[in-house]
């Protein structure tokens, strides 16, 4: 499929944003450590192994857990209201205010390019241990899938389904989960690309490379 | 006792009964909820009678972190661990009792629920009393040769007994759920099984003990109910038969009483086999101390010889149809053990002795599940928007399904929607009023794909000529 990608470029350029909502892993008494406007550091180093900026400290059982800004960007919408109160887990606390980058912007507008594999049911998903091995050792885009091939598992209300790929036969480009991530039914799990549209996708990437300043 | 708070940490119908323990004891509740149940009836119900201060959401009911957090949070005095998820925990139930704001862990004590958590301990145990258990080791084998000669004799038994097809079973000593459980036909076969079960071990529990028991093969799935004190009283609520399972070992279909001999005959004595594993499950739980409820569950094989299988320390799904069958002091209407249970664990004497206890009538539970039974009963998930049961005098049926508004099953758990229990006064009435309570049950839904619901509701009733049967 071929994308307009002036258009895409524009738009992304005129609000190269995208709010990151952060929600308390668990339950616990908060304290905040940011406050809003203030600008926040993500995880860096090669490994990024170095942590983001402390965002705040949820205490659960005596044990205080820190959790750091998992972007960089701008702490927006803080609730301060919540300072020093127990709150229950998956509640909204914050949210960082982060500007896209080269690469970030090219995977966005591959999804538009590449054949996406989408998760069947809302389920925990993983590769099958060959293929993630297989990914492991060689990187994704040398990995090829016809339709039919059972490349995934599915782990759904306690049981564990393969899962066949189905869609163009062609290599994967990108994976858009971690094993055992919750997907939401719908949501990219694989990116394909068929051989024949390889140098469609380069070009795309080579473009955006050129045009995008981070 | 109706100062106490109990925080209730599972979720289900079951989170259903022990809210309405609850209630008719006068006692307060929180529940808690996970993301994925915030459409769950029980949370719907909570908010409703106890307010939305009662009501926490956690991350995961399997985090006791989050347990013990809400616990202190809620001023909760004690816990109701329903069944799974921590209810046989014994380092839960410890954490429980010794932290420094205690809580009553709504269960036996946690010395208890280690030693009879141990399948190769209860055996043990049951062993020393003269408590028949499947033949086979009492502890794990790590010894090649030890294994061998032990799987020699097995075969050589059930060649004795005339069995035709004997075998036995490599099980993996650490494991539980069905995994790591071989069968072999013949001892020339053995050593490649063992060894092979003993990587599996190593791998993954870290223990390479085995088990080698005899591999029972034409038996039924019988239990025994046991409501004990922390008085020392021990009552039993006669037996179940749980023989009706589904693959991977589900429960689909129980009965209670274990089985009737008024209506079908078996190949041995029957009245007299309950009596047995009744009397031996009492000597078991006195032996240790029991004070709780709890199940026994045995075997029961064609020749009428019953074995003890494993003791579960906590509230069973099924419990309700042996309480439904039993009456205290003659008192018309079914027992709640749910209720019993609370009143045990806060420290009440029963109040009642076994000679109040006596049995009317057949009980069946029917687990109504979304599951495909052509297809392995593979879990379906997808949106219920009608679910409509028959309201009737002898039917009660436990739900979190809400309903006037439409449901999305959650992914993350079984896809049960609903227990029905129902009682008549003899087998063949029960039989019968399942029968027609299935057929005026309309569940309607469909899947993303807008293919309909696929419900296990005719599997209940294709099955329920089998139930009490050998």
């Amino acid at each position: 499929m071929d994308i307009n990608l002036n258009d895409l470029l524009r738009r992304y350029k005129s609000h190269p944003f995208e709010d990151y909502k952060l929600e308390t892993p668990h339950t616990g008494i908060i304290s905040f450590k940011v406050e809003d406007g203030q600008p926040v550091k993500g995880p860096s180093g090669k490994w990024l192994h170095k942590p983001g900026t402390l965002l705040y400290v949820l205490e659960r059982e005596k044990n205080p857990k820190r959790i750091y800004a998992p972007c960089s960007g701008e702490v927006v919408h803080v609730r301060t209201e919540l300072d020093g109160q127990f709150v229950e887990a998956g509640e909204e606390l914050l949210s960082i205010r982060h500007r896209l980058d080269k690469d970030e912007i090219i995977d966005r507008i591959l999804t538009q390019v590449l054949f996406i594999f989408g998760a069947p049911q809302r389920a925990r998903f993983f590769l099958i241990p060959e293929m993630a091995t297989k990914i492991e050792r060689k990187s994704s885009g040398s990995i090829c899938v016809a339709p039919g091939d059972e490349i995934l598992i599915m782990s759904l209300m306690k049981r564990d389904t393969m899962i066949a790929y189905a869609g163009e036969p062609g290599v994967i480009y990108k994976v858009y989960f971690k094993s055992g991530d919750l997907v939401e039914q719908g949501a990219p799990l694989l990116g394909i690309c068929s051989p024949e549209k390889l140098p469609y996708i380069n070009k795309v990437i080579q473009r955006i490379k050129t045009e995008w300043e981070d | 006792m109706s100062e106490d708070c109990v925080l209730i940490a599972n979720r289900g119908e079951i989170a259903i009964r022990i809210m309405n323990a609850c209630n008719e004891l006068g006692l307060g509740y929180v529940v808690v909820y996970t993301r994925e149940d915030e459409a769950s009836f029980h949370v719907e119900l909570a908010r409703e009678q106890r307010g939305a201060g009662a009501v926490y959401r956690i991350s995961s009911y399997k985090d006791p972190n989050e347990i013990f957090s809400v616990a202190d949070r809620a001023n909760a005095t004690a816990i109701h661990p329903g069944y799974g998820f921590f209810s046989e925990n014994f380092r839960f139930a410890r954490r429980a009792a010794l932290r420094s704001r205690p809580l009553t862990f709504i269960g036996p004590r946690w010395e208890v629920i280690r030693d009879l958590g141990s399948k190769i301990n209860t055996k043990r145990v049951a062993k020393s009393l003269g408590i028949p258990v499947i033949p086979g080791s009492d502890s794990p084998i790590y010894n090649e040769m030890d294994a061998e000669a032990l799987a020699e004799e097995l075969f050589f038994m059930q060649k004795e007994q005339g069995i035709k097809h004997p075998s036995i079973l490599v099980k993996a000593s650490a494991g539980g759920g069905g995994m790591g459980i071989e069968e072999v036909n013949h001892l020339d076969t053995f050593k490649r099984v063992y060894r092979r079960i003993q990587n599996y071990a190593k791998r993954q529990f870290g223990d390479e003990g085995d088990l080698i028991e005899q591999c029972l093969t034409d038996y039924q799935h019988l239990e025994v109910q046991l409501l004990c004190s922390r008085h020392g009283e021990v009552v039993h609520f006669g037996t179940r038969n749980c023989t009706i399972q589904s693959t991977g070992r589900q429960k689909r279909v129980e009965a209670a009483p274990g089985f009737d001999p008024q209506l079908y005959d078996y190949p041995f004595d029957a009245s007299k086999v309950l009596e047995r594993m009744v009397k031996y499950s009492v000597r078991l739980a006195k032996h240790v101390g029991y004070d709780n409820v709890g199940t026994w569950e045995w075997v029961v094989t064609r020749d009428g010889s019953p074995y003890l299988l494993e003791v579960n320390t906590r509230i069973q799904v099924e419990n309700e149809i042996s309480a439904a069958i039993s009456r205290i002091k003659g008192h018309q209407g079914p027992v709640n053990l749910i209720k019993e249970q609370i009143r045990s664990a806060l420290g009440e004497k029963l109040g009642f002795k076994q000679k109040d206890v006596s049995f009317e009538g057949t009980s069946i539970e029917l687990r109504i599940v979304a599951e495909d039974v052509k297809r392995g009963f593979s879990p379906w998930c997808g949106t219920i928007s009608r679910f409509d049961f028959p309201e009737e005098p002898w039917a009660r049926l436990y739900t979190h399904v809400p309903r006037g508004r439409p449901y999305s099953i959650p992914t993350e758990y079984d896809p049960n929607l609903a227990l029905a229990i129902i009682w008549g006064r003899n087998t063949e009435e029960a039989k019968e009023r399942a029968k027609a309570f299935i057929s005026a049950c309309n569940i309607q839904g469909e899947d993303s794909q807008g293919r309909a619901i696929v419900t296990n509701l005719d599997y209940l009733y294709e099955r329920l000529e089998d139930v009490l049967r050998f």
